[in-house]
């Protein structure tokens, strides 16, 4: 009998190209993670707590906040489906985009899509669903699914990239991860255009505002909600946090815990469709809401796992994922789970099966890697001692779907002897003589593989004169006059070493926040904005109203720019676009996706992030600062804020129809982890601060 | 009067290593302890309890808990993932049970992993003990991040006379034990061994120190099977290395 889950254990370990990427990818992403938590505003461990207790009561209160999150969702002109399981889903996606002639759509990142299988059913329907995050397009076009919930090709080296892409696309044979990057840009920037319907995930819902955000590093995510005219997002429906501030907490932890990064580079807040007045935005925004056992799992002793913000670090941290990696999480069928790794071992058996999947939590050491990795400070190991012990009920009989005859016969049997202090001692001796006819010339025995532990390793030979029996003989020779030896003046006693504990409270804080907030500090605030941005790959200058129209010109000629995508007038500096035009430079206020240039004010900076904000508007659409290659800011440096949570209390913020928080240029690290600048947004960011 | 203490050996001590046992002994009778020793102990139910077989796991704790109840003062585990068994899923296994629970709650909080114990019970740093040359000290994975205890061992070895420690690369790393996960899956626990023995000898100590016996038992199996000199010891075992 072959179990398809050890098949693919075995396939994965044998594999050396995946045991390299999978090593990479441990490397790399725990070590930015590391890094990425020194920047953290407070001790990882405060915001971590907090964050978990936010998670707890949106789950603890869910009906509630659900309810607050789609009435204000309505009331901003949002379509809120609720979807009971994944029949019901598709079957809501398929009516919507059956009133749509075009039948071509746009797909970013979405493991809710993934979930309910819902390429399969578009494309049985006859639509073309293109998947335009680089990582989902390469696993598309190879015909597998993602290996990773954030790095969807993790499982590939460049080589094998390059070979999917001659294959599929036809380019000349390359493994140079830029030149796979733009093709993928050249090609889906046509499916972003062509598209009427883009699809995407949701990454987390603000109750309080009907927010919906979304986090991306490509541009992806900003094209299919903002080009197509039909935008369809997919949620389950844990993804609540209350307030615009948990929004902010959370977005503080995601990245750094997912990429290493303090900020992805595009955060979209989206609230509505397109608006009177407006040139770009999806005209009309579905949203749906998927249960698909989520309620179930929220009344099992499985709720926490719904705390799951899915940033990926619990896989990244799993020293057994970094062995077997996503593809080899398979039910008892073969079929292959959309949540691997620690998280996906617990969800898998939660939501979907737990006769079919309960089998992944009992491949794990429960070394607590995961947990101390979560964001959310879930705890895994206890969520995984429960699946196999049940699950969603901790019954004998649903236990026993998943363990292996002989470990429960072994167990039982175990068992009757270690509940009876004469039993086992009698047992133990058993062993001790039984172990010495097996192997009587070595105090260690070789156990065949079959065992498990004769696989690497051998056995010591259990002892005849166990520990007991030594301490018998020491307190019976005691007792025979022997005095025990006891040292009562000989304790080292440090009082000052002793129950030294540093309460974590009373730590300073790194508190960039407080300094920032309470002073006016201007110029370190555009310094500290200076540094964030140009570490990204984006550039910052300092300049008067006055030298303004010129630099900016200049930068155009440089770039043998004559025509670009400008906000109205009314955003920039008196006079600002006049100059423009009387230098050579042909102004549309209209997006196109020819035009090389976009120029935009913005709302606010973010100083810690390096990070600009723009509301999107009418006289100034999000596309300036999307389709083209360069992006050129306008940026006054009063504007310049020093943390997230400050932006969100912006009335803008909640009033636009949408807003992008741009950090950087648009990147990707889909390929070997390697840092590639310019996917599908900007691949030049110029941010002209005037001071 | 000394403290006196119920030493709870563990299972795998008392069956496969009871020289651990006599050094554990050793060591508390030196730090000034009585240690006491209640024979009818046998498995605190974690292989049960991990194999998700929590009827049979509830036994073996019921079993524990009588145990230890009718034996008064602290109750020392020489293993981390033993301690945390009591500590952490005792409260579990009898969640919700009114005449179990706070049984098994007045076991947890007599609980001590043995240098937890020995650094923030007894306030105990240096026993003397001396162990010439290199050691270094992989961190059991619930010792560490369920009990949290790394500085406690870390400062018992840094005590030790003569020994020249050096920290072991990526120690936070699992050993790839985990009990049965051991059995049901040896081609990742191999392969968790590998990176941990590659380590160790990066590490260019002939010795590694744990605070837990299943730890030991795994690298210790893997080093004689790959023919290797290095050897993992317990903490123990270094502390009871001193003159009388």
């Amino acid at each position: 009998m072959t179990d398809p889950f050890h098949t693919h254990i075995q396939s994965a370990l044998a594999n050396p190209n995946l045991q390299i990427a999978l090593d990479a990818n441990a490397e790399k992403r725990i070590s930015a993670r590391q890094v990425a938590f020194a920047s953290l505003p407070e001790e990882l461990p405060v915001m971590r707590r907090r964050a978990h207790t936010v998670r707890a009561d949106v789950i603890a209160n869910l009906d509630h906040y659900l309810e607050q999150f789609i009435n204000r969702a309505q009331m901003n002109g949002v379509i809120v489906h609720r979807v009971v399981d994944a029949t019901e889903a598709n079957r809501v996606v398929l009516d919507i985009t059956q009133c749509q002639s075009n039948r071509t759509i746009a797909k970013s990142k979405s493991m809710v899509s993934e979930e309910i299988a819902l390429n399969p059913a578009l494309e049985a329907a006859g639509y073309q669903v293109v998947e335009t995050d680089l990582g989902e397009y390469i696993v598309q076009l190879r015909g597998e699914h993602p290996a990773h919930i954030i790095t969807p090709a993790v499982h590939l080296r460049r080589s094998e990239v390059g070979q999917t892409f001659h294959d599929k696309l036809g380019i000349p044979l390359t493994d140079d991860i830029p030149t796979l990057t733009a093709v993928a840009r050249r090609v889906l920037r046509q499916v972003f255009l062509d598209a009427g319907i883009g699809i995407s995930g949701v990454n987390f819902g603000v109750a309080e505002t009907g927010t919906y955000c979304l986090v991306t590093n490509e541009g992806n995510g900003r094209m299919v909600t903002t080009i197509p005219p039909v935008h369809i997002a997919l949620m389950g429906m844990e993804r609540l946090v209350p307030t615009l501030d948990d929004l902010a907490l959370m977005l503080y932890l995601l990245p750094r815990s997912a990429t290493g990064q303090k900020l992805s580079v595009y955060t979209s807040l989206i609230h509505s469709p397109r608006r009177v007045g407006e040139l770009d935005g999806a005209q009309e925004r579905h949203l749906i809401i998927l249960d698909n056992g989520r309620t179930a799992m929220r009344n099992s002793p499985l709720a926490e796992a719904l705390y799951c913000i899915r940033c990926g670090s619990c896989l990244n941290a799993c020293p057994v994922f970094r062995e077997i990696g996503g593809h080899a999480y398979v039910s008892k069928q073969g079929i292959g789970s959309p949540y691997p790794g620690p998280i996906g071992s617990v969800v898998s058996a939660g939501l979907f099966s737990q006769q079919e999947f309960g089998q992944l939590a009992r491949a794990s050491s429960l070394c607590g890697a995961c947990m101390e990795a979560c964001p959310v400070e879930i705890n895994l190991p206890k969520l995984l001692l429960r699946v196999r012990a049940g699950g969603l009920n901790l019954t004998p009989q649903r236990a026993n779907l998943n363990i292996p005859k002989p470990v429960s016969l072994g167990l039982r049997l175990f068992t009757w002897f270690a509940e009876n202090g004469w039993r086992f001692t009698i047992a133990q001796k058993a062993a001790g003589i039984g172990s010495r006819l097996i192997s009587p010339f070595s105090t260690w025995l070789r156990l065949p593989a079959f065992t498990g532990w004769g696989f690497s390793k051998d056995m010591p030979r259990p002892v005849v004169d166990r520990f007991r029996d030594r301490w018998r003989k020491s307190s019976r020779s005691n007792k025979l006059g022997h005095e025990i030896r006891i040292f009562e003046n000989t304790i080292h006693s440090d009082p000052l070493r002793s129950f030294e504990k540093i309460p974590e409270g009373d730590r300073p804080l790194n508190s960039t926040h407080a300094t920032l907030i309470n002073s006016d500090n201007r110029p370190a605030l555009i310094t500290q904005f200076a540094e964030e941005l140009t570490a990204l790959g984006g550039k910052f200058y300092a300049c008067t109203e006055a030298d303004l129209g010129q630099h900016i010109q200049d930068l155009l000629s440089e770039s043998g720019i004559h025509e670009i995508h400008a906000w109205d007038r009314a955003f920039f500096p008196p006079g600002l676009l006049e100059i423009l035009v009387e230098g050579g430079i042909d102004i549309h206020h209209t997006p196109s996706p020819t035009l090389k240039a976009g120029l935009t004010g913005c709302l606010a900076g973010i100083a810690e992030t390096g990070t600009l904000v723009l509301p999107g508007g009418p006289g100034h659409p999000l596309t300036a600062s999307l389709l083209p290659e360069i992006h050129i800011a306008v940026l006054r440096s009063g504007d310049i804020l020093a943390t997230l949570p400050q932006v969100f209390k912006l009335g803008e913020v909640r009033e636009a129809a949408s807003i992008s928080l741009i950090t950087g240029p648009s990147r990707t690290a889909d390929i070997e982890m390697t840092l590639t600048i310019g996917v599908h947004g900007p691949r030049e960011v110029y941010v002209f601060c005037l001071v | 009067m000394p403290t006196t203490i119920q030493l709870f050996i563990t299972c795998i001590i008392d069956t496969l290593y009871p020289e651990i046992g006599e050094a554990v002994v050793r060591v508390l009778e030196r730090a000034g302890v009585r240690v006491e020793f209640p024979a009818q102990q046998t498995c605190c139910g974690q292989p049960a309890f991990n194999a998700g077989m929590r009827p049979q796991a509830r036994r073996m704790a019921e079993h524990t808990i009588r145990v230890f109840e009718s034996a008064p003062g602290p109750v020392i585990v020489p293993s981390g993932s033993c301690a945390a068994m009591i500590r952490h899923e005792y409260p579990e296994l009898f969640a919700g049970d009114a005449r179990w629970l706070p049984r098994a709650q007045a076991l947890v909080e007599r609980t001590y992993e043995f240098s937890e114990f020995l650094v923030d019970y007894l306030g105990v740093t240096d026993l003397g003990a001396h162990f010439p040359g290199p050691i270094t000290y992989h961190s059991s994975c619930h010792l560490l991040r369920d009990l949290g205890v790394d500085r406690q061992p870390r400062t018992l070895l840094a005590a030790v006379h003569d020994a020249e420690f050096v920290e072991l690369p990526h120690t936070e790393e699992c050993c790839g034990f985990g009990g049965l996960f051991s059995l049901e899956h040896p081609e990742i626990s191999a392969a968790l061994l590998d990176r941990k023995i590659a380590n160790l000898e990066t590490s260019g100590s002939p010795v590694v120190v744990s605070c837990d016996a299943g730890c030991i038992t795994n690298i210790n199996g893997g080093l004689h099977r790959r023919v290797m000199p290095q050897r993992a010891m317990h903490i123990a075992e270094i502390l009871a290395k001193f003159n009388d």
